[in-house]
């Protein structure tokens, strides 16, 4: 359970103390990389909590929406089109989607709990 | 349990991978924004700072190394007048020079003035006109300052300091950008400035309705003007240097 807060805070303090100079301009690139990042982690939690977890799918969905992500961004400065906002829609929708999937199966996932305790008590009493 | 313990495994790895990476690539992401943040104005302004602040370092150096020069002077002075009756009067002499020349802290009975920027009416102007306010009326200029001290120096004044420069027969008073350089010192307001000498014939000057004083007082300005009884002024920091003025033989 913690491993994955702790890899987060190692990522987070790495990438503090190493201080990797990156041009201004790549700067958009990097942050709609980071959005594919995030989806990947919601799309992982989601799967968890849906029992349908495989690291392969998490891997590799999170290496090629990244670099997808930062290659359609890329193409899109080139061709003069905002390609990017493409990029941040489909991750922003499924970010919302995936939240909204791992907050109902949370929910239902206590209620059970506690119609399950309510009946062991039940059957105690 | 076990297969309970195999899933726990199974996507407990390749998550924390991939929120190591996240957590990464978020850092570096900000990092890159906050340095795009900084413009080539801003470089230029930062450099200049910069510059400014090394130039004021150095002269600090240079001015710690010139009141070193003139203690061992002193001292040296010193030495060389005792038992020398015929130098005494040289050394009082010296002595009256350099309050003069400010080369020593002076103290004795005088003003007290303070001068400050109008900054209630100017706001006050501000709201009422925005299209014809002139922030230049409601400051206080280098030639404000200049004028003050010009009409000190008519009162007889025998010592005078402006903030913490004493200001000496070589002393400018001039506007830079938002500050106002004395003894190529930048100042910043309020402005106080201590007057050495006769105090009646001092606060009969400022009172006068042409004085520099006056008129700022009745343009709205907040001065203040007290008398006190020990006023300390500092020392010139700086030195005269004479490449092209040399004494005249024979006078």
């Amino acid at each position: 359970m913690w491993l994955p807060i702790l890899g987060l805070l190692l990522g987070i303090g790495i990438g503090s103390a190493l201080a990797i100079p990156i041009p201004g301009i790549y700067a958009k690139y990097l942050s709609v990389a980071v959005l594919a990042a995030l989806d990947s982690v919601f799309g992982g939690l989601k799967s968890i909590i849906e029992d349908k977890f495989d690291g392969a799918v998490l891997l590799t969905g999170f290496f090629t929406n990244a670099l997808l992500a930062a290659l359609l961004a890329f193409l899109g400065d080139r061709l003069g089109v905002d390609l990017y906002l493409a990029a941040v829609f489909a991750f922003g929708v499924r970010l919302f989607q995936n939240l909204a999937i791992i907050r109902r199966e949370m929910i239902a996932n206590w209620l059970q709990k506690r119609r399950l305790s309510v009946q062991e008590a039940k059957k105690n009493g | 349990m076990k297969t309970g313990r195999q899933t726990f495994n199974k996507w407990q790895l390749p998550l924390t991978l991939v929120l190591f990476l996240s957590g990464l690539l978020l850092v570096m992401a900000l990092r890159s924004l906050a340095a795009s943040d900084s413009n080539p104005t801003r470089l230029q302004n930062d450099n200049l700072v910069n510059l400014i602040k090394t130039q004021e370092r150095e002269i600090a150096g240079i001015q710690a190394d010139i009141s070193a020069r003139r203690n061992l002077i002193n001292n040296s002075r010193l030495t060389s007048a005792s038992g020398k009756q015929a130098l005494v009067s040289l050394q009082s002499q010296i002595q009256q020079l350099d309050i003069v020349a400010g080369y020593t802290e002076a103290k004795g009975p005088g003003l007290l003035i303070s001068l400050d920027d109008n900054r209630k009416d100017a706001e006050a102007a501000q709201a009422r006109n925005p299209a014809q306010f002139k922030p230049d009326d409601f400051l206080i200029h280098d030639r404000n300052l200049l004028y003050v001290v010009n009409d000190l120096r008519a009162a007889g004044a025998e010592a005078i300091s402006v903030n913490d420069q004493r200001v000496v027969a070589s002393t400018e008073f001039r506007c830079a950008g938002n500050t106002i350089l004395v003894n190529t010192t930048r100042l910043a307001p309020p402005y106080i400035i201590r007057a050495i000498g006769n105090q009646n014939s001092l606060t009969r000057t400022l009172d006068l309705p042409e004085s520099e004083f006056n008129i700022l007082k009745m343009s709205g300005f907040p001065v203040s003007v007290e008398s006190s009884p020990a006023l300390l002024l500092p020392a010139y920091k700086g030195s005269y240097q004479f490449s092209f003025a040399t004494p005249k033989a024979g006078s």
